[in-house]
C-alpha cells in the first residue's frame, strides 16, 4: 500500500509533466500548425540552461527559472521564423516539412549539449532544486521534497493552462484557430500573431517544464530530451494529435501507469509501456483514443 | 430614413485569385443606415466582395474606402475593430465551442463592453441567452444562423455584412433572420447582404447591385431591381 | 589501399545504400525511419550467428538481408497507408525497442557489443577487398532496381501519392500495396546494410545505431534532393567525406553541422541540390544522345 502510494504521487507529478509537454506540443500544432518534433530537447536545452545558472549565481533558484523559461521562449522564438518559412499555408498543418525541420533542430541541440556541456554524461542538479530531502515518511517509504514540490507546481500548471485555454480572450483565440482558421480570420482573429504567441505560451510551458522535471528527476542528460520526446508523441499519438483534453487524460494516466510499473516490476521496462500502448493504439486506432483535432 | 453618408465604396475594384479574375473593376457603395444587396449566382464573386471589403484579399486595383479611409491591403483584424464585420456562409460558428464562447470571440476586439453587448444580443436573441453553455454543433441551422449574426453584433460593428443569411434555412426560418435584419437595420445598422435568392432580400433592402462573373451588371433601388424583367427571370423564384 | 581510403569508400557505400532505404519510401511521403532499426537487428542477428554459432558469413548476410525484408514486410501490413507521422513514430519505436532489448541481451554482448568478428575471407586487406566489391556490386544493383522503378508506371504512380493521396487513390493507384512494396524493400536493404557495417568494422556497438543515423540519412536525402535518386549518391560521399577533410576539432560536431545544412537547405533550397527538374534535364540530354525514344513525358 505504501509503495502504491508513493508511486501513484510520483505517476502524477510524471504526469503531469507528460500532460504539460503534450499542452505545449499541441498549441504548437493547432495553432502555430507545426509539428515540434524537438520541442521535447527545448525542454532539456533549459534545464541545461538551469544547471548553469545555478551554478554561477551560487544556487538562486528564481534566476535559475527565469533563465530556463527565457531560453525556452527565445529557442522557439528563434526557430519560429524558420517553420514561417517552410510553411505552404497558413491554414494546414505541413507535417512533412515541419517535422524534418524540428527533427534537424533537434538533432542541433541534442548535439551542442553532448559536447557543450560535461562530455555528455549527465549531470545532478543541486539540492536547492531538486529536493531530496524527504519531506514525508510513509512506513518505509520516504517522499522526497522535491517530488512533493514538482506534484505542486505540476498540478498549478497544469491547472493554469487549461484556465488559460479555456476561459481567457487568448485561450479562446487558440482554440478558434484550432477548430477552423479560415473562420477564425473571418472573425477577425491575426493567425500569424496569434500563431506567435503560441511560440511565446509553449516558451513558458517549457521553461516550466524544463524546472519540474530537474525538481522531479535530479538529472538531466542529453539523452532525457530524446526519450522525452518519444513519450510525449506517444501521449498525442494516444490520445489523438491535438486533442488537449485527450492529452491531458493520457498524460496523467501514461504518468501513473509508468510509475506503478517502476514501483512494482523494474525501471527500463516503464519506458517500453508508453511505446508499447502506442503502437498498439497506432496499429489499431490509429487516430487516437480521444479523436484527432488538427 | 433618409440614408446619408457613405459607409463603405469600392471603386473600380479588381480581385484576383492567381490567374483567376474574381472581381472586376465594381463599383459599389453602400450609405449609413441602408440595406443593400447583392445579387449573384454561385461563383459571381459575392463572397469575394465580402472577403475583401473585411480585408481578407487585398485587391489588384480600386480603391475600398470606409469611412472615407481607404482600406485597400489593411487586415482584417483591424478592419473589425474599426467597424465592418462579416457573418460568413456557412462558417459563421465554431462547432466545438460554446454559444458564449462563440459571442465572446465576436468581442475579441472589443471587450470593454463585453458583457453589456453580451446582454443586447441576449436581448435580440432570447434563444442564445436560453443555450449559453451548449456547445454550437447542437443548435439547429436557424439558431446557428442567429448565433452568427449575434457574433457580429458583439464588435459593435457599424457595418455589417451578411454572406447568404438564407442558405440550407427553411423558408420560415428565413422569414424570421430577415425579420431580425430589417429590424437590426432599423435600430441603426448598416447592413450589405450577398444573396442568391433575390425575391425576399430585394423585399427588405433599399438597394441592390446585380454581379455576373465578377462585375456589376445592373445596379438600383430595390424596387428598379425587382421590377427588372432580367432580374426577375434570372434570380427570382430560384 | 590506405586504411582512410577504404573506410571513406565503404561508409559512403553503406550511406549511399540507407539513404536510398529512406529516399525510396519518402517517394510516397513515408519517412520510414525504421530501416535504421532494421540495421541494427539483422546486424546483430548476423554477428550472433557468425560469432556464436559458427555461420559463415554469406549466409548470416542471406539472413540478415531476409530479417529485414520480413520485418518491413509485417509492420508494412499495418503502416502501408499510414500517414507520415505514424510511420515516423513506429520507426523511432523500433529503434529505441531493439536498443533497449540489444542492451539487455548477454548473448549479444549487452552494452559491451560484439568484438573480434571473423574476416569475411582470408586476410584482413582480401577482407576489406571483398567488402568494397560485395559493397559497390549492391550499390549497383539497387540503384539499377530504383532507376527501373523511377521509370515505370509504379514510379509515377508513387509520385502521384507523393503529391495527393486522394487523387492517387482515385486514379487507381493501391497505395496500401505501394506503401507495403517499398518499405519492405528498403527494410531489406537495411537489413543487408546492419550486417554489413559491422564486419566493416569487425564488431558490433550499439553506438553504431543510433538516432543519429536517422539524422545523417535524412540529411544526405534532404541536401542531396528528395525528389531523384541522383541527389542521394552526389550528397551521401560529400557530406561523410566534409567530415573527414575538416580538422578533427570541427569533425567531432558533425551532426550540428549536419543539422544546419539540413535546416538551411530546407529553408532556402527546399527541394536539395538535384531538383527533379535537373535530374531530368541530365537525363534527357544523355539519352537524346543515344538517340532513344523518350516514352516518358514530364509529369510530375
Amino acid at each position: 500500500m505504501q509503495v502504491f502510494i508513493a508511486q501513484v504521487i510520483n505517476g502524477l507529478s510524471l504526469g503531469s509533466i507528460y500532460v504539460l509537454l503534450a499542452t505545449g506540443f499541441n498549441l504548437l500544432l493547432i495553432v502555430a500548425m507545426i509539428i515540434h518534433f524537438a520541442y521535447p530537447q527545448v525542454v532539456v536545452f533549459s534545464m541545461y540552461i538551469a544547471w548553469v545558472v545555478l551554478r554561477y549565481t551560487n544556487d538562486n533558484v528564481v534566476l535559475a527559472v527565469l533563465a530556463a523559461i527565457g531560453s525556452s521562449i527565445l529557442l522557439n522564438l528563434v526557430s519560429a521564423p524558420l517553420f514561417q518559412k517552410i510553411m505552404k499555408n497558413r491554414e494546414e498543418v505541413d507535417i512533412n516539412t515541419t517535422m524534418v525541420l524540428s527533427l534537424g533542430i533537434g538533432m542541433i541541440i541534442t548535439d551542442i549539449l553532448s559536447h557543450g556541456f560535461n562530455k555528455g554524461l549527465p549531470i545532478a542538479f543541486p539540492e536547492a532544486l531538486a529536493g531530496t530531502r524527504p519531506l514525508l515518511r510513509v512506513g518505509l517509504i520516504s517522499i522526497l521534497s522535491g517530488q512533493v514540490s514538482s506534484l505542486l507546481v505540476g498540478v498549478v500548471a497544469v491547472s493554469g493552462i487549461f484556465l488559460l485555454l479555456y476561459k481567457t480572450r487568448a485561450g479562446r483565440a487558440f482554440r478558434a484557430i484550432a477548430e477552423d482558421p479560415a473562420g477564425a480570420r473571418l472573425v477577425g482573429i491575426p493567425i500569424v500573431r496569434t500563431g506567435l504567441e503560441s511560440y511565446a505560451l509553449s516558451g513558458i510551458l517549457g521553461g516550466l517544464i524544463a524546472v519540474l522535471l530537474a525538481m522531479l528527476l535530479g538529472y538531466t542528460s542529453p539523452g532525457l530530451g530524446e526519450l522525452v520526446a518519444h513519450k510525449v508523441l506517444a501521449v498525442s499519438i494516444i490520445a489523438g494529435l491535438g486533442n488537449l483534453v485527450g492529452g491531458l487524460v493520457v498524460g496523467l494516466a501514461l504518468g501513473i501507469l509508468e510509475a506503478l510499473v517502476q514501483g512494482y516490476i523494474s525501471g527500463s521496462w516503464s519506458n517500453a509501456i508508453a511505446f508499447v500502448v502506442m503502437l498498439v493504439v497506432m496499429l489499431f486506432r490509429p487516430r487516437g483514443l480521444f479523436g484527432i483535432k488538427l | 430614413m433618409a440614408p446619408s453618408e457613405t459607409l463603405l465604396s469600392l471603386e473600380k475594384v479588381s480581385v484576383a485569385y492567381g490567374h483567376i479574375n474574381a472581381l472586376r473593376e465594381v463599383d459599389l457603395e453602400v450609405r449609413r443606415g441602408e440595406i443593400v444587396v447583392l445579387i449573384g449566382a454561385n461563383g459571381a464573386g459575392k463572397t469575394t466582395l465580402l472577403e475583401t471589403s473585411l480585408g481578407i484579399n487585398t485587391p489588384l486595383a480600386g480603391v475600398i474606402r470606409f469611412k472615407d479611409k481607404p482600406i485597400g491591403g489593411v487586415p482584417a483584424d483591424r478592419n473589425v475593430r474599426s467597424g465592418i464585420c462579416l457573418v460568413p456562409e456557412g462558417r459563421g460558428v465554431f462547432a466545438s465551442m460554446s454559444v458564449l464562447d462563440n459571442l465572446l470571440l465576436g468581442a475579441h476586439h472589443n471587450m470593454h463592453n463585453v458583457q453589456k453587448n453580451l446582454r443586447r444580443v441576449y436581448e435580440w436573441f432570447p434563444r442564445l441567452a436560453e443555450r449559453k453553455h451548449q456547445i454550437a454543433r447542437t443548435l439547429s441551422g436557424g439558431e446557428r444562423q442567429m448565433l452568427a449574426i449575434g457574433r457580429a453584433l458583439m464588435s459593435a460593428p457599424e457595418l455589417i455584412m451578411v454572406d447568404e443569411p438564407s442558405l440550407g434555412l427553411a423558408p420560415i426560418v428565413v422569414n424570421d433572420i430577415f425579420e431580425i435584419l430589417v429590424h437590426l437595420n432599423q435600430e441603426g445598422y448598416t447592413i450589405l447582404l450577398s444573396e442568391q435568392n433575390a425575391y425576399k432580400s430585394l423585399k427588405c433592402a433599399h438597394r441592390g447591385y446585380v454581379l455576373e462573373t465578377g462585375r456589376v451588371s445592373l445596379s438600383g433601388t430595390a424596387e428598379e431591381l425587382l421590377n427588372d424583367p432580367g432580374v426577375r427571370a434570372a434570380y427570382i423564384g430560384a | 589501399m590506405s586504411l582512410a581510403l577504404y573506410y571513406f569508400l565503404a561508409i559512403t557505400a553503406i550511406y549511399i545504400l540507407m539513404s536510398w532505404g529512406l529516399y525510396l519510401p519518402y517517394r510516397v511521403a513515408h519517412l520510414h525511419f525504421l530501416t535504421v532499426a532494421n540495421m541494427l537487428i539483422s546486424g546483430y542477428l548476423a554477428g550472433f550467428l557468425v560469432q556464436n554459432l559458427g555461420f559463415s558469413f554469406w549466409i548470416a548476410l542471406i539472413l540478415g538481408f531476409a530479417a529485414g525484408g520480413i520485418l518491413g514486410y509485417l509492420i508494412s501490413l499495418f503502416i502501408g497507408d499510414a500517414p507520415t507521422f505514424t510511420v515516423v513514430i513506429v520507426g523511432f519505436t523500433f529503434i529505441y525497442v531493439s536498443r533497449t532489448v540489444v542492451e539487455n541481451l548477454k548473448a549479444v554482448g549487452g552494452t559491451m557489443g560484439m568484438f573480434g568478428l571473423p574476416t569475411v575471407a582470408g586476410t584482413p586487406s582480401t577482407h576489406r577487398t571483398v567488402l568494397l566489391i560485395l559493397l559497390y556490386v549492391l550499390v549497383v544493383v539497387v540503384g539499377f532496381l530504383i532507376y527501373r522503378f523511377e521509370h515505370s508506371r509504379l514510379g509515377r504512380a508513387a509520385s502521384a501519392v507523393f503529391v495527393d493521396k486522394d487523387l492517387a487513390t482515385s486514379l487507381g493507384v493501391d497505395i496500401k500495396r505501394m506503401g507495403r512494396l517499398v518499405q519492405t524493400f528498403s527494410s531489406l536493404i537495411a537489413g543487408g546494410c546492419g550486417v554489413l557495417y559491422g564486419f566493416i568494422y569487425r564488431s558490433y556497438h550499439l553506438d553504431f545505431f543510433t538516432f543519429h543515423l536517422v539524422g545523417i540519412f535524412m540529411t544526405v536525402i534532404f541536401v542531396g534532393g528528395y525528389a531523384t535518386m541522383w541527389g542521394t549518391v552526389i550528397a551521401a560521399p560529400a557530406l561523410y567525406g566534409l567530415t573527414l577533410i575538416l580538422p578533427t576539432e570541427v569533425a567531432s560536431w558533425r551532426i550540428v553541422i549536419y543539422g544546419a545544412i539540413l535546416i538551411a537547405v530546407l529553408v532556402l533550397k527546399p527541394e536539395g541540390f538535384i531538383t527533379r527538374r535537373l535530374a531530368y534535364r541530365v537525363e534527357n540530354a544523355l539519352t537524346r544522345k543515344r538517340k532513344r525514344h523518350i516514352t516518358d513525358p514530364k509529369g510530375d
